[in-house]
């Protein structure tokens, strides 16, 4: 009986690992997709090293709170796998006026902004879900990097 | 009967577990209540499209987005603030973390320091502060977030600003993002602050106590304002910790003083989009004030806070 008994706790706890394993592992792939596919997107900017992705499925939202600094240039890179739909996003004042829309410009997922005055900004995004999505469940990485213009350098005499 | 007890039990354990593994993927910044932000985005009268509107009150995701320790490094090199070793937090007292707490804010700050060092130049000193962020991530088992590697990346391009920008930007990432897919967001939020405390620090220091020898840093102060409603809000959803609830304390004094600052939109905020060259830039004609004596108590107020945290 006690036999019976540990050899169902330790089943138990070779699931545990599996699923810790799982998880970590399909995590651990949204980070290398943020490396892989939404870093090098950024270009000559510098990524300024905050980590903004997640998993999201077709019709799913998120949003963004970010304080943009006068007199810098951001790039935002929106990267999301292949297989799920485009990424719609819209960039919004705290009174809710739409300052860039990028539907207007065929879902570009890279596109620079600079503010005049600093401002906290909000992103929001969906991916779309007009897709023919066979089986529903279609879910996968996401990521949303800001990247900084780099200091223009100094012309030496 | 006893095995089915067992199996039933099993069962909601390994449901439960499944469940909690599957939100934890996306609970970082999952809406709890509403924040600031929120009430500001709804209490608005201007009309958004409806369809999309109702979208995002169903959004379940929120992603606070705080300045990094890069980004505030070069916001401090930029506004033309010099380079002063003496208000880092000593690379001799890396030994004194020993609690998470400790060291998860003082890898923050840190990442802060490393990060200002290397926008001056300063490359012995980026060295040496990588290494004492390397040993706060090792103590907090981030694992592969800082190694060695990344220690001899950094010495074969020591006269190379741009890569060891990059260097610096990776190793934030990967802590970042190592602590929140490892179901350790608290401790991220943690980091977070301790970089953003750092930051303020070095900006309020290198003012030198006045607010006329440079008012473009005076200004970047100011407006960190904006970014403690984030800090706030980012606290706010972790706000069952003891320890976050440690720091919301902190920070609420902060802010008790920051909200004596002034900032007013003047003008409409508008925007106006470059499509040849993919680039918007946001207009609108904003207004700051902040008195003397405001200004001495914010920085007071963030040394002692910093004083505490690197203690």
């Amino acid at each position: 009986m006690k036999h019976r008994l540990n050899s169902r706790l330790s089943g138990i706890l070779m699931f545990f690992a599996f699923l810790l394993t799982f998880s970590t592992c399909l995590n651990a792939q949204c980070l290398s997709f943020a490396k892989k596919i939404g870093k090098p997107k950024l270009e000559n900017f510098v990524h300024d090293g905050n980590y903004n992705a997640t998993i999201l499925g077709a019709g799913e939202t998120a949003e963004l709170y970010k304080t943009f600094f006068a007199n810098q240039k951001y790039r935002i890179a929106l990267s999301k796998i292949e297989s799920l739909p485009n990424i719609h996003f819209r960039l919004i004042d705290e009174d809710n006026n739409i300052l860039f829309d990028n539907k207007n410009h065929g879902f570009v997922d890279v596109w620079d902004f600079q503010v005049e005055s600093t401002q906290m900004l909000v992103i929001k995004l969906k991916v779309l879900d007009d897709y023919n999505d066979s089986n529903g469940d279609n879910k996968g990485c996401i990521s949303v990097l800001f990247g900084i213009e780099k200091e223009k350098k100094k012309k030496r005499n | 009967m006893r095995n089915s007890f067992l199996q039933i039990t099993k069962g909601i354990f390994v449901f439960t577990l499944l469940v909690g593994m599957i939100s934890a993927c996306q609970s970082d910044g999952k809406k709890s209540s509403k924040t600031e932000e929120e009430k500001l985005v709804e209490s608005a009268s201007q009309p958004i499209d409806q369809q999309m509107m109702e979208d995002f009150n169903k959004s379940k995701l929120i992603f606070y987005s705080l300045p990094s320790p890069l980004e505030t490094a070069m916001l401090i090199k930029r506004s033309g603030a010099r380079y002063d070793e003496e208000i880092l937090n000593p690379i001799s007292n890396v030994t004194k973390y020993n609690t998470n707490l400790k060291m998860a804010l003082n890898l923050g700050i840190y990442s802060a320091d490393l990060s200002y060092t290397s926008l001056f130049d300063q490359t012995q000193s980026t060295i040496q502060y990588m290494a004492c962020a390397k040993k706060m991530a090792e103590g907090l088992s981030i694992i592969d977030a800082i190694d060695e590697t990344t220690i001899k990346k950094l010495e074969d391009n020591m006269n190379n600003r741009d890569a060891v920008m990059e260097i610096i930007s990776e190793t934030f990432m990967n802590s970042n993002a190592y602590l929140k897919e490892n179901d350790r967001p608290t401790i991220s939020v943690m980091v977070l602050v301790g970089g953003w405390v750092e930051g303020l620090y070095l900006a309020s220091s290198l003012t030198n106590g006045s607010m006329e020898n440079n008012k473009r840093l005076v200004d970047r102060i100011i407006y960190q304002k904006l970014s403690l409603i984030t800090v706030m809000n980012l606290l706010e959803s972790h706000s069952n910790n003891e320890d976050i609830q440690y720091l919301h304390g902190k920070m609420s004094e902060l802010k008790s003083i920051f909200e004596q600052v002034k900032i007013v939109n003047t003008s409409k905020v508008e925007s106006e989009t470059d499509a040849t060259n993919k680039v918007t830039t946001i207009k609108a004609d904003s207004e700051t004030h902040m008195s003397e004596e405001v200004f001495n108590n914010l920085l007071k107020k963030v040394k002692e806070i910093r004083s505490e945290f690197v203690s």
